[in-house]
C-alpha cells in the first residue's frame, strides 16, 4: 500500500489527474461566511503556498480539506473518494481521507504524555496495523530524517518548539500520506527555530511530497512553492506560479497584501 | 478507654475502607459513560445525563441510602446494608466523577483531539490513547479530594447499620456512656485513613506532572 502510493506520487500520474480537488467549497459559521466558493486542484508533487491576511480563511480551508471542519457547501475529492458537503462522511471515507492527508498544526499538538517515539508510532499501530516493532523502526528512520533520533525516548516537554514541530512532521509522515497540510507551522516559533522547520519542509518538497502550506513566510512561498494562492475575505483573490504572483501580482487586493508584507 | 473499646472501633476500619473503595470504584467507572452522555452531541442523551447528575447530587446521601435500603427492599430485591450503602454512595460518586471528568476534559487543549482525528485515530483510540491518560492526570487532584470527602461521608452508612467506624463508635459510646474520648478516637481513625490518600495523590501528581506539562 505504502510502496504503491509513494511510487504513484512521484511521476507516473499525468499532471492532468489531480490528487486533490475542491469544488465550490464554502464554510459558514452561523451567518458568518468564512470561506466562499473555493475551487482548487492539486497535482501530485505540487507544493502550494496559501498566503493572505489573518482571518482570510486560510486555516479554515486547510481544515475543510481533511474535514476537521466540515465544509457547508461543495465537495472534496481525493483519489476516488469524494466527500460532499451536507452528507456526513462515513467512517470509512474519513479514514481514507485522513490516512491520505497528513497535517501539521501551528501549535504542534504533540501528545505530552507519550515519548517522542510513541508520538510517531501510535497512529501507525492503531491506524495502519503495524506491530510495535515495525512502527518503532519506521519512527526511528523518520526521526533521523528530521534530525531528532537522539530525542526518541524524551517527552515532548523536553524539546524546543522547533524540535516539537519537526517531531510533529515526522508523526504525520509516519502514515505515508499522499498530501501534507501545514497550518502556519512556524508562526508559534521564533525565527531561528522556524528556520529548522522550514528546512525540513524544503527537503520534503524537494523529495516530491505534495504539500499545501498556509504560511506567513513569504520567502518560503516564493522560493519553495510551485504555486501561490492569495486569499482575502474567504476567497481566492489571486493564484499562479509563485514567481509571477509574488513579484507581479495582478489584482489590487493581492498587490495591497504583498506590499504590506514585502519586507518579511 | 479500654483495649476492648479500642479494638471494637478499629474493627470498623475495614468496613469504612471497603465501602469507600467500592463506592469509589463504581463512581470512577460509571462516571465515564455518564460524562460521555453529558458531553454527547445528542440532545436526548445530554438531557438524560443532566437529569441523572442533578438528581444524584441534589438529594442528600442519607436520603438516597434510606431510599435504596428501605425503599427498594420490597421482596424482589434484597440488599444488605453494605450493598445498599455501596450502591447509593457509588451512584452519587458517579455523578460527581462525571462532572470532574468534564472539567478535566475542558482543561485538555482541543488540539489534542484534532491531532488525533487528523491522524485517523478512531474515537476509541482517541479516548483511550490520547485523551484518557491526560484526563486521568488532570482529574487526579479533584478526584483525590472527592475520595477523602467520600471516606468521611461513608459514616452515614452507620444509619442503615453498616458496621463501619462511626457505627462502632456510636455503639461503644452508647454501651459505656462515654462520648468525648470515643468520638475523638473515631476522628483520629478518619484522619489516619485520609492521610495516605492525600500523600498518594500528591506523589502521583508530582510524578505525572512532567509528562503533561506543555
Amino acid at each position: 500500500m505504502s510502496l504503491n502510493s509513494s511510487s504513484i506520487t512521484q511521476a507516473d500520474v499525468a499532471p492532468k489527474q489531480p490528487l486533490l480537488r475542491l469544488d465550490a467549497v464554502g464554510k459558514t459559521f452561523g451567518t458568518h461566511v468564512v470561506l466562499e466558493d473555493i475551487d482548487l486542484s492539486l497535482a501530485a508533487g505540487e507544493v502550494v503556498a496559501i498566503i493572505g491576511p489573518s482571518g482570510s480563511g486560510k486555516s479554515t480551508l486547510l481544515r475543510c480539506i481533511n474535514q476537521l471542519e466540515p465544509p457547508t457547501t461543495g465537495r472534496v475529492t481525493i483519489g476516488d473518494t469524494t466527500i460532499e458537503a451536507g452528507h456526513t462522511p462515513t467512517r470509512r471515507e474519513l479514514m481514507v481521507l485522513r490516512r491520505s492527508i497528513g497535517m501539521v498544526f501551528q501549535s504542534f499538538n504533540l501528545f505530552p504524555h507519550l515519548t517522542v517515539l510513541r508520538n510517531v508510532s501510535l497512529a501507525q499501530e492503531r491506524v495502519m496495523g503495524r506491530t510495535r516493532e515495525q512502527a518503532d523502526a519506521v519512527s526511528m528512520q523518520l526521526l533521523a530524517r528530521v534530525g531528532l533520533a537522539d530525542k526518541a525516548q524524551q517527552f515532548p516537554s523536553r524539546c524546543s518548539g522547533g524540535q516539537q514541530q519537526r517531531i510533529a512532521i515526522a508523526r504525520a509522515l509516519a502514515l505515508d500520506p499522499q498530501i501534507m497540510l501545514f497550518d502556519e507551522p512556524t508562526s508559534a516559533l521564533d525565527p531561528e527555530l522556524g528556520l529548522e522547520v522550514l528546512s525540513v519542509m524544503r527537503e520534503l518538497a524537494e523529495g516530491g511530497m505534495t504539500m499545501i502550506v498556509v504560511t506567513h513566510e513569504m520567502r518560503f512561498a516564493e522560493n519553495v512553492s510551485d504555486r501561490v494562492i492569495i486569499m482575502a475575505d474567504g476567497r481566492i483573490v489571486e493564484q499562479g506560479p509563485s514567481g509571477t504572483v509574488m513579484r507581479n501580482p495582478q489584482t489590487e487586493r493581492a498587490q495591497r497584501f504583498l506590499h504590506a508584507v514585502k519586507d518579511r | 478507654m479500654t483495649q476492648d473499646m479500642l479494638l471494637t472501633m478499629v474493627s470498623g476500619v475495614p468496613w469504612t475502607i471497603a465501602l469507600t473503595a467500592v463506592a469509589l470504584l463504581i463512581g470512577v467507572v460509571l462516571g465515564i459513560p455518564l460524562c460521555a452522555m453529558r458531553m454527547s452531541k445528542l440532545v436526548v442523551l445530554r438531557m438524560v445525563a443532566n437529569t441523572l447528575i442533578l438528581t444524584l447530587r441534589a438529594i442528600p446521601p442519607i436520603v438516597w441510602l434510606f431510599f435504596i435500603f428501605f425503599g427498594l427492599d420490597t421482596g424482589y430485591v434484597s440488599l444488605n446494608p453494605f450493598q445498599a450503602a455501596a450502591i447509593g454512595l457509588g451512584l452519587i460518586t458517579a455523578a460527581n466523577m462525571a462532572e470532574i471528568y468534564r472539567g478535566a476534559m475542558s482543561a485538555i487543549h482541543s488540539g489534542q483531539s484534532e491531532a488525533s482525528m487528523a491522524l485517523g485515530l478512531s474515537t476509541y483510540h482517541r479516548f483511550f490513547d490520547v485523551l484518557g491518560p491526560q484526563l486521568f492526570r488532570v482529574a487526579l487532584p479533584s478526584a483525590a479530594s472527592y475520595a477523602i470527602g467520600l471516606l468521611k461521608d461513608s459514616a452515614i452508612a452507620s444509619t442503615i447499620g453498616v458496621h463501619e467506624i462511626a457505627f462502632e463508635a456510636s455503639h461503644v459510646s452508647q454501651r459505656t456512656f462515654r462520648g468525648l474520648d470515643v468520638y475523638a478516637v473515631a476522628g483520629l481513625l478518619y484522619i489516619l485513613l485520609s492521610l495516605p490518600i492525600a500523600w498518594a495523590s500528591r506523589w502521583a501528581d508530582l510524578h505525572l506532572r512532567a509528562r503533561v506539562a506543555r
